[in-house]
């Protein structure tokens, strides 16, 4: 396994599929959907959507994480948000069939479904639950989109953006034998620079927010596990 | 006007996805009349008893947050609201007030859910008109700097 994980080629026999937002289908939309996709392994750093491309079809992100990100007007990369397993990616130019919205880049070693974009759409057409499926994770998207648009508006300093982040990532733990039970730890495989795209500052401030909180004690950074000390503290700078 | 005459003039963005068949099932349910400006079509937190359809005025699109509200849109004719709530049964996060007197038509919440079970190809146009809904968030944050008239920033965001 180079990549560390177990690739699944099959989504009737996937163990994850009842957990994840899209794929705990009924049994004949997973015999449709088996054979409608094809499954692909990708390293960090893969580009699945292209922001303004013509949309070719869509992405279920089975393993990893992937990044959207997008341009301001001024030129400069914004992260929308970071997707999960289980999410479909390039559902909304699929659906409309208009160009994609965001870049799509896996922030790790991912394992992707592509559905085909015409595939796609008689599929939704034709399964109810298909349907219900995408109708939930647009309005997931939606939630989020408002939400950031809520924390972007009004967070007025740095370190409550960044408390914020961090307590939303906080909802998908790291499970770590060594961590005591006060502590939870998280994955973080954003880059400074990424999460500085992410909540609208500049690399150099996350950095100095960052060294911040481990100074106080609130958080422990080792290499890509961050592990939260002081939940408390973290979550008195959210005040919006 | 009654309510068929006035739909079968109009259209709108679920609409123009849906068979005439579906459309005349629809139109069963229908109730159109006109707000003054200033009525709430939808409220933040409020779970709508009717899919609202704006036939011509025009509305506003707010999100409360803490003290302020930010705008994020201005809609018209052919703007479908409601429908996030309807079929994932969460509450609204926007608020939909009518910034004229708006022709709108509303169709319950029921009625249209009963329908949807049963001619499960409106998925695809729900899904249409969601998103849409993302697009424009999307959007807005990309060009997060801009869309906050009032309030008190401390310093424009870097990243627009």
């Amino acid at each position: 396994m180079a990549y560390h994980f177990q690739i699944v080629e099959d989504c009737l026999k996937c163990a994850f599929r009842e957990q994840s937002l899209f794929c705990d289908l009924s049994q004949q939309a997973l015999v449709r959907l088996q054979s409608i996709k094809a499954t692909s392994v990708y390293p960090k750093g893969a580009l699945l959507c292209l922001e303004g491309q013509s949309p070719r079809g869509v992405f279920v992100l089975c393993t990893g994480r992937a990044k959207l990100s997008t341009t301001s007007s001024e030129g400069k990369s914004i992260i929308l948000r970071v997707a999960e397993p289980g999410e479909v990616l390039g559902l909304t130019a699929a659906v409309s069939g208009s160009p994609y919205e965001a870049t799509v880049e896996t922030l790790e070693p991912s394992q992707a479904n592509f559905i085909a974009q015409s595939d796609f759409v008689r599929f939704l057409q034709e399964f109810p639950d298909v349907g219900l499926k995408v109708a939930r994770q647009l309005t997931h998207n939606c939630k989020c989109a408002y939400e950031e648009i809520r924390s972007l508006g009004l967070s007025n300093s740095v370190p409550e953006k960044l408390a914020k982040l961090i307590l939303r990532w906080a909802e998908h733990p790291l499970e770590l034998s060594s961590k005591k039970p006060n502590e939870t730890a998280l994955r973080v495989t954003l880059t400074q620079e990424e999460i500085a795209q992410f909540i609208g500052t500049s690399r150099e401030t996350v950095s100095r927010v960052l060294a911040s909180f481990r100074r106080k004690g609130y958080l422990r950074v080792k290499g890509a596990t961050w592990t939260i000390l002081n939940r408390r503290a973290l979550e008195n700078l959210v005040t919006t | 006007m009654n309510s068929t005459q006035l739909h079968s003039e109009a259209t709108n963005e679920l609409y123009e996805m849906l068979s005439p068949e579906l459309r005349a099932e629809l139109a069963r349910s229908e109730r159109s009349m006109i707000v003054p400006k200033g009525t709430a079509l939808i409220q933040q937190g409020v779970l709508p008893e009717h899919l609202v359809i704006v036939n011509s005025g025009k509305v506003a699109v707010t999100l409360n947050c803490a003290r302020r509200s930010a705008s994020l849109d201005y809609s018209g004719a052919g703007k479908v609201f409601g429908m996030r709530a309807m079929v994932s049964g969460e509450l609204p996060e926007i608020n939909v007030t009518s910034l004229a007197p708006c022709s709108i038509t509303t169709v319950p919440r029921d009625a249209f859910l009963v329908l949807l079970k049963s001619n499960p190809e409106i998925y695809f146009a729900v899904a249409k008109v969601l998103s849409t809904d993302l697009k424009i968030a999307d959007r807005i944050l990309r060009d997060n700097s801009r869309r906050f008239p009032g309030g008190n920033r401390s310093r424009p965001s870097k990243t627009v």
